[in-house]
């Protein structure tokens, strides 16, 4: 008796196919913008927190209770190579990299200015973040002239100096004392992030060390994840040990999201002007089904009539135009699903540039070519919401069928 | 010497974590002097009261000082001493040099009018402080470059107002409110000042902008010193914060001294180390 329903509603959609294959083309451009948009949502998510990630803070940080907020000399990782030998021992971390920051004064010889200086293992550093690309004019750092440094553009450009000038640097050591030392320019880098190129001097972390009295303590061991949904598993490990073991000092291991809580803050407001967009298209399409149906339901008043006064039950009237919108309904977001990975997959491999948004995506730090990532949630959340509200307003018509009297409804439409 | 250059937050003063503990320290600060005051003393002009802080001015600076002084810097997990040697002439000269630890020996800090230059010993550079970072730390301490750079600031940007008065060891204490000219280029938004008829500066109490209290330096231990009533002990202590202060506890102190000419200069800024 199914079978014979299916037969006829799919006779019934084909009586008149230009409406029919519209509606359907409805569903399937809903369900694939959704497909497509999502996965260019998820794919820029990945890329940005990627690129931000890889310009200073790392997957995750293990750093000294309150050295986030205060940033005080003395908040130090006092034994670091207890964590970082872990750290070889844990599949999921594809690099790690240690480093010391003080502030200080920094001068040429004929400006001062307030600097950030950070003491980089150049070796290990330049797998962590992307320091090493930054480098415009001279070289990268190298352990076997320490107490050389790169300095970021805007900086070197406030204190007049350019490669092999020198710098002095002054500020407090992890006890208090007076630091001091002079470094020569060894490069100097631009990363995009005004911020970072007007305030920063990478030098080595043996020279870090030396200069601001830190032995072998260091402030943030900086961790990349080889996947961002490792993160939670890595700081689970490193939590338990911390927890185990006394001679850490009071660390605690934060995340990306908790070091760069404006990162994700920007994610979710992405995230939700872009559902607000795909609710708007939503509620366009429902009402285009709606209207297929009600036209469906007018038109075809006298044949529902006739069909009741045969002996036709309502309810299998009902049945009947569920199984009609059910079937539009699957083959349009089979379409549209198939159309929007296909889609999907052609920009995944070749990138989409939107023009004129390099300036701006550079500042982030963001490369200008942007990839869209398709995955099963990208599939399944836009095509789910399209199959439950179409099937939703298809239930209206087919509960108003129920309550046609055969013969007024034999009567209609003279 | 060396600015202590923290984060960027502490760039400006922040407000007590504990709000409710710091309001009512603030609210003590400002409601006690004045209900504890006997009916002020009305005769004072405004001119007097900028007289009597000149005069206390004048009496602990004199016409030249020469001191040495431990500064100890305590937080609530750690404490540093550090002994300093000070000269100053006027309002507008000093000269600072650090004598121990050992591992600080000759930093030194230069102050003429209101610039500064730092000398560090170990890599032999003289750096002038820059504008933006006046209101750091000056070594490590409570006290900010511009409270040295700016110690003659009380007399020449602020108009000065007799609010009360108290006492002290059975001496008479004056309480003066010194607000700010308009657009003079100053640090407070008030500071309010207690100094004793004998011209001891007892307590001076630093606001901000909106008027609470950020900090606040007190006197103790007054004995005589360097020929004069001095007092031993002072104290600069930030509002809500009992267990992050430094202290100064002056070893020697010799007023109206013959200093050397040429001694407030770059050239003798190098060359203190001895």
């Amino acid at each position: 008796m199914l079978s014979l329903d299916v037969k006829m509603a799919w006779r019934n959609i084909w009586r008149n196919p230009r409406r029919s294959i519209l509606t359907i083309a409805a569903i399937a451009f809903a369900s694939l913008l959704l497909v497509f948009m999502l996965s260019w949502q998820f794919g820029s998510y990945a890329t940005m927190i990627d690129a931000v990630v890889k310009v200073q803070t790392g997957h995750l940080q293990v750093q000294a209770k309150g050295y986030n907020e205060d940033r005080e000399m003395r908040q130090v990782v006092p034994n670091p190579g207890a964590i970082t030998s872990r750290l070889d021992h844990i599949p999921e971390v594809s690099a790690w990299t240690s480093r010391g920051q003080a502030f200080v004064l920094a001068a040429s010889a004929q400006r001062t200015y307030g600097a950030l200086v950070t003491g980089i293992d150049p070796g290990r550093e330049k797998l962590v973040s992307r320091v090493r690309d930054f480098v415009r004019e001279g070289k990268y750092l190298d352990n076997l002239e320490p107490y050389s440094a790169l300095v970021g553009s805007l900086l070197a450009g406030n204190l007049k100096i350019g490669l092999g000038d020198e710098v002095t640097l002054l500020g407090q050591g992890r006890d208090g004392s007076t630091a001091a030392t002079v470094v020569n320019v060894r490069g100097i880098f631009r990363s995009g992030q005004d911020e970072l190129d007007r305030n920063t001097l990478y030098i080595s972390l043996p020279a870090f060390q030396e200069t601001f009295s830190m032995g072998k303590a260091v402030h943030e061991i900086v961790i990349l994840a080889d996947d961002l949904e490792h993160i939670p598993q890595i700081r689970q490990y490193l939590q338990e040990d911390i927890a185990a073991g006394g001679e850490y000092g009071e660390l605690v291991v934060l995340t990306w999201s908790e070091l760069m809580p404006g990162v994700l803050q920007s994610i979710k407001m992405d995230l939700v002007s872009g559902f607000i967009f795909y609710l708007i298209l939503i509620v366009i399409i429902a009402f285009s089904i709606l209207n297929t149906f009600l036209m469906v339901l007018f038109e075809r008043t006298r044949e529902f009539g006739v069909l009741l006064a045969l002996g036709t039950t309502p309810g299998r009237l009902s049945r009947l135009l569920l199984v009609e919108s059910t079937t539009m309904t699957l083959l349009g977001v089979i379409i549209g699903v198939v159309l929007g990975s296909l889609v999907t997959t052609y920009f995944e491999a070749h990138g989409i540039v939107i023009a004129g948004t390099g300036d701006m995506l550079r500042q982030f730090g963001l490369p200008e070519r942007m990839y869209p990532e398709l995955s099963v949630l990208s599939i399944m959340i836009g095509s789910g919401i399209v199959l439950v509200i179409t099937l939703l307003t298809a239930l209206y018509p087919a509960h108003k069928v129920k309550k046609l009297e055969p013969v007024e409804a034999m009567a209609a439409n003279k | 010497m060396i600015p202590s250059l923290k984060n960027k937050n502490r760039f400006k003063p922040r407000p007590a974590r504990f709000f409710p503990f710091f309001l009512l320290v603030a609210h003590l600060a400002i409601s006690l002097p004045l209900t504890s005051i006997n009916a002020v003393a009305e005769e004072l002009s405004p001119a007097d009261a900028a007289e009597i802080v000149q005069e206390s001015i004048n009496y602990y600076r004199g016409q030249a000082s020469t001191s040495t002084v431990d500064m100890t810097i305590h937080r609530p997990a750690w404490e540093r001493t550090m002994t300093i040697q000070g000269w100053t002439r006027g309002q507008k000269d000093s000269l600072f040099t650090i004598l121990a630890p050992a591992k600080d020996r000759g930093n030194a800090t230069l102050k003429k009018g209101r610039e500064m230059w730092t000398y560090n010993p170990k890599v032999n550079r003289t750096i002038k402080i820059p504008p933006s970072m006046m209101s750091q730390s000056w070594m490590g301490s409570d006290f900010s470059n511009n409270d040295l750079a700016k110690s003659d600031s009380i007399l020449e940007d602020y108009s000065h107002r007799l609010i009360g008065t108290d006492s002290h060891e059975g001496k008479k204490v004056y309480l003066i409110e010194s607000k700010p000219h308009p657009d003079a280029p100053v640090v407070w938004g008030m500071q309010r000042l207690h100094i004793r008829e004998d011209h001891i500066l007892l307590a001076e109490d630093f606001f901000d902008e909106d008027l609470r209290l950020v900090k606040s330096l007190t006197s103790k231990d007054i004995r005589m010193l360097g020929g004069r009533l001095f007092p031993k002990i002072w104290q600069m202590q930030k509002a809500g914060k009992t267990d992050e202060y430094t202290l100064l506890n002056y070893k020697e102190i010799a007023f109206d001294i013959d200093l050397p000419e040429g001694i407030f200069t770059l050239s003798s800024l190098k060359n203190l180390r001895r």
